[in-house]
């Protein structure tokens, strides 16, 4: 059974980010640092934006569902 | 040009877990979606279920407020004695409990309704998040990915030549 996405997002990323972490001990060039700037910092920046908002709504959907039980 | 450094293995594995990122993160993305339609829904049917419940109490308000003017009047369905232990000085229903259930449901369907606002005012906040990190991942990462492997083929192709060099 899936549990809140906004916990499952958090996994996966932290996944992606030593998957990155690792990938840069092996890849040390121009291109790294090319590929960093325009692709993973925007993707990492968005990412934990997006998850944030998510789990900040999780948890307001949550208390309406908790404080509406009568 | 620029030397490159890279483990082609490594880069590999990056991208792989990039498509696996992507994927897992749309289902992410439809999911969340899921989950305020489904609050909306939930909320819209406690709200339709009090506001049930309050025509009910109102309509039973209603009916006992007019049975107490009949007693008052002399003329209900109880004459002038009314009902043992139905009377306040033995003449008119006593309908305060049931003015307070009215005042119960009121506040209940006022607080639900309370909740359906804030809901729609986080979930249209939320979609401004939302849409820029649907895009990232709809468009952005896929062009991460094929960045990673034009490089990959990059290396891959230099290699050949390297290995085929006599």
């Amino acid at each position: 059974m899936p549990g809140r996405p906004d916990r499952d997002g958090d996994h996966h990323l932290r996944v992606l980010d030593a998957a990155w972490d690792k990938t840069r001990q092996h890849w040390n060039d121009d291109l790294t640092r090319r590929f960093d700037t325009d692709h993973w910092t925007p993707l990492l920046g968005e990412s934990r934006s997006y998850l944030a908002a998510l789990r900040k709504l999780m948890e307001l959907l949550n208390a309406a569902e908790r404080d509406t039980e009568y | 040009m620029a030397e490159i450094h890279a483990d082609i293995d490594a880069l590999k594995g990056f991208r792989d877990a990039l498509v696996r990122f992507r994927l897992e993160q749309r289902d992410v993305i439809a999911r969340g979606d899921q989950e305020i339609e489904k609050t909306r829904a939930s909320l819209e049917a406690k709200a339709r279920r009090w506001r049930a419940e309050l025509e009910r109490r109102k309509a039973a308000l209603a009916a006992c407020r007019r049975a107490a003017a009949a007693a008052a009047a002399g003329g209900g369905p109880y004459g002038r004695g009314g009902p043992p232990g139905y009377a306040r000085g033995g003449y008119a229903p006593d309908c305060s409990g049931l003015a307070r259930d009215v005042a119960e449901a009121h506040e209940k369907l006022k607080h639900i309704r309370g909740w359906q606002r804030k809901v729609d005012q986080e979930a249209d906040a939320f979609r401004g998040a939302a849409r820029r990190f649907r895009a990232q991942i709809e468009n952005e990462t896929p062009r991460a990915e094929a960045h990673l492997l034009a490089i990959v083929n990059g290396l891959e192709a230099a290699r050949g030549i390297k290995v085929s060099r006599p």
